[in-house]
């Protein structure tokens, strides 16, 4: 049963109708023309320097590991940058939309951003961060360090990680489609229950929001799957359990985390689905519903997705602070039960995201002394980061002080969020600005360690230095920006400001307004550095040896810069941990091998590629109700699954020579280089 | 010596900078706020013996350790039974006290029934006042005063409130600072929230929690007011010409965006009308916003939405 909707349909193009078009919003045809202009230069410049056929090769059909994880950090930048303009959007509207007598322009009576528009607009900026911006970033990283770190050749999966990464990518796309067809949901990017139901959100919106985060979780989920099985199956000869970096340790954590807490976002989501388009009453306030039962599946996912994202960087703090401190980590075993301590206590936490939602005292008690329970072994994690640096010998790259700057941001976060955990407080500063400075402390922590990683690992898989100098610059701005916005933002939370108001009714709160603004034009001067960075490194190419730190500890850094696509041309036999520090001291690290072996690797494919493209034919199908549509698309799912089991492809296979002729000429087995069509395995080789 | 005036500097910028001179949560009026205000400052306090010399020591190792400065360097020390012992036990401690103070002041201002005010007088014989959220508008009834006030909410000093609050549509939050705590509105169902009100005073309250494009404009002015005036502004009510039965009730209830929150008043509102929102939610009444009512809040200015609910 199909419910009624408001507005036109037609079997052709569903609820599409050239109104769908925002072509009288300026701002979004500003938007339109900037992303037509680069999105023709890009096609241009593919088409116009013949590398169609490179990209396509090399790229889009690529099952290797760091290219997958590359493509994921440069899908997670780009949607980085386009959160960062709805923040700019929601800040800039809030400095100018201050009291009654306040101007407005461009159809909005305070502002520039009518409320339609501007609930949209921190809708879009909270999904994407999350779940666009961090999660694909982080899940990029993990793909592109974990092999190495463990001694693998490539992913336990990789065909099924390159799906991930194309649902992932079909998920965002459809986010970013929402700009210039449609709406994007107007109701948080928790999607508030009931206003994500028909009657408070007639269009597209909430459809847009619910399709793109269910189709990308799938994503999630697979890699999740893909990562565990990677840590357990994959380690190098000599790897056991208790010598493998703490990175892999919290990606192992993580994972689980992932693998538990993503599908019942999707079971949430499916209910609401069912609510939206079959007319059922799972959330309903009427006819038998219970709205309370999404706000629990929304945050039984949405609490462990926050370790989700955590986890990850308190590892890269825990790979970067050791090495620019040239000693082993303190307290490497506690660091583990620390980190699983954390994933384990994130699935009892979920309640206190809604004390006020009226639960006794008791059940607000248990979630919050549940939540406090954290504090302890982030508190463990935290001294043994300070523990490392006494007696280290501390040298202060890009890398190093990222990571830092971490930590401080982790205190503030730490400690704002102990105060949120008891309800008391917490019922004076729910959904005020207070918890938007508070989590954003701990999202900015995870940017920390994203743009700490990035910076750690580019050369290692490049093979060229990223720019220290802008990078630095990048780092300064970036840092003096976050001071003075969320400092402004918690005084705010102090004066009782609510979330979300596209109108501010205090005018008393103009001058710390203008200061957060302040903050954010700094910000945007912090994004100029980090684009000259990426311009000067890319311009200079400075190479690097294959440990360019010269202080790193752990495997990846024994292979070459830029690491070729076999990771090792000899499977690295591993006697300690902090393998590579235990080899420069023994004066093995340079160690070459005496012969080479045959390599086995999978041979690329196109079908993820087009599964995922699929998917978002499907997805935008059921958006606009276009059944025809989704339906073809679905049907061609599952036409590329059917092809794909029936293909009976078995890898190829690099020969001892090759490998040895790889290894003279780095270059030609490098992250950038083309490789020659190489023939697959037949059955009888292969046995 | 001299340098110590200059040190406050930062402070008093952060200060001044917001030109109210008082953040509203630092200056609670009810003694359910003023437990929340003490529970927030306990958190800070005890939570600053662990955070403030971690800072300090990070800041001093980055400091002292860097490679320029020689200092000791021991790269192979990454172990130390005792420190691991401390670094376990004394978050642990600290997690322990702030878990007995969490349940104890979560008690102490427990919405229903707050603790602080069990043993009061003033608790015994509460004011009831039943809220009503409607997209966007608050209403409140004063059942024993037999008026109903839109926007403004009105406490004799001295007494206890005790509110029953329920949405028509979707979820808010009752919230004004420094005087209640918060509690969601739900539609279809009914939360209790209490708070005392020791003396005279004129606050905002709004919702905290998102409720759709008038959201912004949904605040309602607060007054706790002596006994005769609070009787002066029932005689007011009272004498509206406008009556609250169900039926206007749901006139009132369609989508309107209140700019300014004007204040109006209802005399007699029907006795039940409350249980009777409650009912009609979960029976499935629900006060739609039209897909053109969401882009343009133009369409929702007071009085020109007036559709029956479906």
């Amino acid at each position: 049963m199909q419910v009624a909707i408001q507005g036109p349909w037609s079997p052709l193009f569903g609820r599409l109708t050239l109104d769908a078009i925002p072509y009288t919003n300026p701002i979004l045809i500003a938007t339109f023309a900037v992303a037509a202009v680069i999105g023709l230069v890009v096609v241009g410049a593919v088409l116009y320097y013949k590398k169609l056929g490179y990209l396509w090769r090399e790229w889009l059909t690529s099952v290797d590991h760091k290219k997958i994880g590359v493509m994921y950090i440069i899908l997670g930048l780009v949607m980085l940058f386009r959160g960062f303009a709805d923040g700019l959007m929601i800040r800039t509207q809030q400095a100018i939309a201050i009291g009654p007598n306040s101007p407005g322009v461009m159809g909005a009576q305070h502002g520039f951003i009518p409320p339609f528009h501007f609930d949209q607009v921190y809708s879009a900026h909270g999904t994407i961060m999350i779940l666009f911006a961090a999660t694909p970033i982080l899940t990029g990283l993990t793909n592109v360090v974990v092999p190495l770190q463990i001694g693998a050749r490539d992913m336990a999966f990789p065909y099924m990680n390159a799906l991930s990464l194309w649902l992932t990518t079909a998920g965002a796309i459809l986010v970013m489609l929402s700009l210039f067809v449609g709406d994007f949901s107007a109701a948080g990017w928790v999607g508030l229950i009931p206003l994500t139901e028909l009657p408070y959100s007639p269009g597209v919106g909430v459809d847009y929001w619910m399709w793109a985060i269910q189709i990308s979780s799938i994503g999630t989920t697979l890699n999740a799957i893909n990562m565990i099985v990677t840590i357990i199956k994959m380690r190098a000869p000599g790897m056991s359990w208790f010598r493998m970096p703490v990175f892999t340790w919290t990606t192992l954590s993580t994972n689980i985390i992932g693998l538990t807490a993503f599908p019942v976002l999707g079971a949430a989501l499916a209910l609401l689905t069912a609510d939206r388009y079959f007319g059922a009453h799972f959330y309903t306030a009427g006819n038998g519903g219970n709205l309370m039962l999404y706000t629990n599946l929304f945050w039984i996912w949405g609490h462990p997705e926050v370790y989700f994202l955590v986890l990850p960087a308190f590892g890269i703090f825990s790979e970067i602070i050791p090495t620019f401190a040239e000693k082993p980590l303190f307290g490497y075993t506690t660091m583990v039960a620390a980190t699983f301590a954390i994933a384990g206590i994130s699935w009892a936490v979920w309640l206190h995201h809604f004390f006020t939602m009226a639960a006794g005292p008791d059940v607000n008690g248990f979630f919050s002394v549940a939540t406090m329970l954290v504090g302890i072994p982030t508190g463990v994690k935290v001294f043994n980061w300070m523990f490392t640096l006494y007696r280290g010998r501390l040298t202060f790259t890009t890398p190093m002080l990222w990571a830092l700057a971490g930590l401080f941001l982790l205190l503030l976060g730490g400690l704002t969020g102990m105060m949120l955990a008891i309800p008391a407080v917490n019922y004076t500063v729910h959904d005020s600005v207070f918890v938007i400075a508070h989590f954003h402390c701990m999202v900015l922590l995870i940017g920390a360690a994203m743009f700490a990683a990035v910076s750690y690992w580019w050369p290692k898989v490049f093979g060229f230095q990223l720019d220290e100098k802008n990078g630095l610059m990048f780092f300064w701005t970036f840092i003096a920006a976050t001071i003075i916005v969320f400092i402004a933002m918690f005084a705010l939370g102090f004066e009782g400001e609510t979330r979300r108001l596209d109108y501010i009714y205090d005018p008393a709160w103009r001058p710390m307004l203008w200061t957060e603004e302040a903050g954010m034009l700094l910000y945007c001067v912090s994004i100029g550095y980090f684009i000259r960075m990426l311009y000067v490194s890319l311009r200079d190419r400075v190479p690097v040896p294959s440990d360019p730190w010269g202080t790193s500890r752990t495997l990846e850094f024994l292979t070459h810069s830029p690491v070729p696509f076999y990771n090792f041309a000899v499977t690295p036999q591993v006697n300690t941990r902090d393998e590579l520090a235990w080899r420069r001291e023994n004066g093995l690290n340079n160690v070459q091998p005496e012969a080479f072996e045959p390599i086995h690797m999978p041979s690329n494919s196109g079908i993820p590629f087009i599964i995922g493209m699929l998917s978002l034919g499907f997805g935008f199908g059921l958006i606009w109700r276009i059944w025809w549509l989704a339906g073809f698309a679905l049907l061609g799912i599952i036409i590329a699954v059917i092809i794909r089991s029936f293909d009976k492809n078995l890898g190829y296979e690099l020969s001892a020579e090759d490998v040895a002729a790889m290894e003279r000429n780095l270059s030609s087995a490098g992250i950038a280089a083309e490789q020659p069509a190489r023939t697959p395995l037949t059955e009888a080789e292969a046995h | 010596m001299r340098l110590k005036p200059f040190l406050a500097l930062p402070a008093l910028l952060a200060l001044s900078c917001c030109n109210t001179g008082d953040y509203r949560l630092f200056h609670p009026l009810t003694q359910i706020a003023a437990v929340q205000w003490w529970a927030t400052l306990f958190e800070v306090g005890i939570m600053s013996i662990v955070i403030v010399p971690v800072t300090i020591l990070i800041a001093v190792f980055i400091w002292r350790y860097r490679k320029s400065a020689n200092a000791a360097y021991d790269p192979t020390w990454s172990h130390s039974l005792v420190l691991e012992i401390l670094v376990w036990g004394v978050p642990l401690v600290i997690v322990a006290i702030c878990g007995v103070v969490s349940i104890r002041t979560t008690r102490q201002v427990d919405p229903y029934a707050p603790g602080i005010l069990a043993n009061t007088q003033a608790a015994k014989t509460p004011l009831d006042i039943d809220v009503i959220t409607t997209d966007w508008q608050w209403l409140f009834i004063y059942p024993g005063q037999h008026i109903a006030s839109v926007d403004e909410l009105v406490i004799p000093e001295g007494r206890v409130a005790h509110f029953r609050l329920t949405s028509t549509s979707v979820v808010n939050t009752f919230f004004i600072p420094a005087v209640v705590p918060m509690i969601d509105i739900m539609p279809g169902m009914r939360t209790e929230d209490t708070f005392d009100a020791p003396k005279a005073g004129a606050y905002t309250g709004f919702s905290a929690d998102f409720s759709g494009a008038g959201f912004s404009w949904m605040q309602f002015t607060t007054r706790i007011v002596s006994q005769a005036d609070f009787d002066a502004w029932v005689a007011k009510a009272a004498a509206s010409p406008r009556q609250l039965n169900y039926t206007a009730f749901t006139q009132f209830a369609q989508p309107t965006l209140n700019e300014g929150a004007k204040i109006s008043y209802f005399a007699n509102p029907s006795p039940g009308l409350f249980e009777n929102v409650v009912g009609a939610a979960q029976a499935g009444v629900v006060y739609p916003v039209s897909d053109r009512e969401t882009r343009s809040i133009a369409d929702l200015d007071a009085g020109t939405a007036a559709q029956a609910p479906k």
